[in-house]
């Protein structure tokens, strides 16, 4: 056996010596993934709604009693005007303002196409944005409901721009669980191996392996190999709870999600030695680290979408190997691609991974 | 074509096989060898310009105050820090430039214990037989012994972080020459325990040093520097006497070795 396997099995049975950290490698992803999603709500209610029905037909009767019937939404006032409704709205009374044009159920009747207008509050934008969504949604819904019963073939006669295609109930843990997965394996994957490397600088034990004759390379890859490990085992929780859970179920092969993450892990890994490279204390390792990951988590697409971005942060995003990891995870996900797809993507993850490994066995001297 | 390859890898195998080889030392009968050693941090001179040769199979006592600049030293003849200036070879290296063949022949024992506390003795012995290259056949005879030797049979499945620190500092000498090194240094071995407990860890060195190991220990303990077989003082980073316990005190007209030390470090400028 290499210095590698010995330096392994060493890390194993520190790992399962410390009472601690199987602790958190297996709490770490079951909290994350099962409270925050039920905590960090992003669901919006009671979405106060100023409804300006100039048609006072039946057809807006049952367009109204539906979105009453979807629970989201409590009527703030009815207004015979759209500025009785915008003062409303500027009062703070209400935050979405749904016009039905005069003369809708008529237009319809003639097959003319008819516009439903809505104006939002953005100042709380999410509650802005997503009651707008959700109205739309059930705008649309009326609509197509109403080209059903009147057989006509040619289509929604209320002109209504579908959107949200992929989560139509904009349900945020569509959203949020994916996005928790990434964030459970930069955890681990980055803040275990650092933590590792620099408790042996602490206690002085990197001393006793510096005046030995191991290789840098094999003290290395021993920590980025078994935390690694590691991550892929946090990983599969997180899968499980987001298949069996929240019913996530993947469009595309686990094994390009696997192979994907074991690149990014190797990444994450000698990043964190890096990291450890250039630290002398636990507390300047992690500030250090926090740093970087905060950066990852929020440019790389993982909340909020690369191309909604400045254009000089989009370029930046370039840099940050999290966003091909994302676009990977989220490829696979929503659309079923595979390797050949994303040539790109794995390519520039694995440059990454190789770059910053040979990166971290250089920083890292065995002799100053 | 084929006559060519074969040139370039013999090229290649004597370029390896001349960085492999050790230089001859001046005197065979040297293990180390050290000429002119300085090491500067910015505008302080740790290490001042010392010399001096330690003989195979002795005991050699690098003694001095703290601070003097004795791990400074110590840290250069075991690879872990680059001299400013000067040059030495340790086991027939140069401390320059094959610092990693060094580490091959040599065992280290840190200031601070630096075993990993939270695994067992016996995983601490097995890793470091493992990284320093102990045939495998013969990994488990070389632990049983040192158990015995250290009579720690019974705990070879305890968390080193759990024993008494005479204990630690045993474990951690018998862990530091598990594949029988040329030289072993150790770095105030016997720092924070009792005197019965200094004893026996003499008893251990005199045993390794009886299997042919030279060793090299610093300690500021006066006392223990009457168990080397020479001792060299440091003061302000520099080596103001080499020579055997009895040939100093005679010199400067001492009762004992640390009369002679007092001696030496009234001229000392740097503060304890």
């Amino acid at each position: 056996m290499s210095s590698f396997g010995y330096l392994f099995i060493k890390e194993m049975k520190q790992f399962f010596a410390n009472p601690f950290m199987p602790v958190v490698l297996i709490l770490l992803p079951l909290l994350l993934m099962l409270v925050v999603p039920l905590a960090a709500n992003m669901e919006v209610r009671d979405v106060r709604l100023a409804i300006v029905d100039r048609d006072r037909s039946d057809m807006s009767v049952q367009l109204i009693d539906r979105i009453s019937r979807s629970g989201y939404f409590v009527f703030a006032s009815y207004d015979d005007t759209y500025d009785k409704a915008i003062h409303e709205l500027s009062k703070g009374n209400a935050d979405i303002i749904l016009e039905i044009p005069a003369g809708m159920e008529k237009a319809v009747g003639r097959g003319e196409n008819a516009e439903i207008f809505i104006a939002a509050n953005a100042v709380n934008s999410t509650k802005g944005t997503m009651g707008g969504g959700y109205l739309s949604s059930i705008v649309s819904e009326f609509s197509s409901d109403l080209s059903v019963q009147g057989g006509q073939g040619e289509g929604m006669p209320l002109r209504i721009v579908p959107q949200y295609r992929y989560n139509p109930h904009l349900d945020y843990r569509l959203f949020m669980v994916p996005a928790l997965m990434i964030v459970v394996i930069i955890l681990i994957g980055g803040f275990f191996p650092t933590m590792s490397i620099v408790s042996e600088k602490e206690n002085g034990t990197i001393e006793q392996i510096n005046v030995s004759p191991v290789r840098k390379r094999d003290f290395i890859l021993s920590k980025v190999v078994f935390y690694g490990l590691l991550g892929i085992f946090a990983f599969t929780i997180s899968i499980l709870i987001a298949h069996f859970v929240y019913g996530l179920a993947s469009n595309g092969g686990m094994l390009e999600i696997y192979v994907s993450a074991m690149i990014f892990l190797v990444f994450m890994g000698g990043f964190g030695l890096v990291i450890s490279n250039y630290s002398e204390t636990l507390l300047q390792a992690v500030f250090l680290m926090l740093f970087f990951v905060l950066i990852f988590m929020l440019m790389s697409g993982i909340f909020t979408p690369v191309s909604s971005m400045e254009t000089w942060s989009q370029y930046v995003t370039y840099i940050l190997p999290t966003r091909y990891f994302v676009n990977i995870l989220r490829a696979v996900c929503l659309k079923g691609s595979h390797f050949a797809d994303m040539s790109f993507d794995f390519i520039m993850l694995s440059v990454f991974a190789v770059f910053i490994n040979v990166f971290a066995i250089v920083t890292y001297k065995k002799q100053n | 074509m084929m006559g060519e390859g074969n040139l370039i890898s013999e090229l290649l195998q004597a370029r390896r096989a001349r960085r492999m080889q050790p230089h001859l030392m001046r005197d065979p009968g040297n293990v180390i060898e050290v000429e002119h050693l300085t090491k500067r941090f910015g505008d302080f001179t740790a290490v001042d310009d010392i010399s001096f040769e330690v003989r195979r199979g002795e005991i050699f006592g690098f003694l001095g105050a703290n601070g003097a600049g004795k791990t400074t030293a110590m840290k250069m003849l075991t690879g872990l820090s680059f001299p400013t200036s000067g040059s030495g070879h340790v086991a027939g290296f140069d401390i320059w430039k094959q610092s990693e063949q060094i580490k091959r022949h040599i065992g280290y024992m840190s200031q601070k214990f630096a075993l990993y506390g939270d695994l067992t003795v016996k995983d601490n012995m097995e890793l470091f037989a493992g990284i320093y290259g102990v045939p495998k056949n013969e990994v488990s005879a070389r632990i049983d012994n040192l158990l015995g030797r250290l009579s720690m049979s019974d705990e070879k499945n305890a968390p080193v972080k759990d024993l008494p620190q005479g204990w630690k500092q045993k474990l951690a000498f018998s862990v530091s020459i598990i594949h029988r090194p040329e030289i072993v240094f150790l770095d105030e071995p016997t720092g924070g325990v009792d005197p019965a407990a200094r004893r026996q860890f003499w008893e251990l060195i005199y045993e390794a040093v009886d299997e042919g190991i030279t060793a090299f220990v610093t300690t500021h303990y006066m006392d223990e520097a009457e168990y080397c077989n020479r001792i060299s003082m440091m003061v302000d980073g520099r080596i103001d006497a080499l020579d055997s316990p009895s040939a100093l005190k005679q010199r400067y007209g001492a009762a004992s070795v640390a009369e002679v030390f007092d001696i030496l470090a009234r001229g000392a400028k740097r503060a304890e």
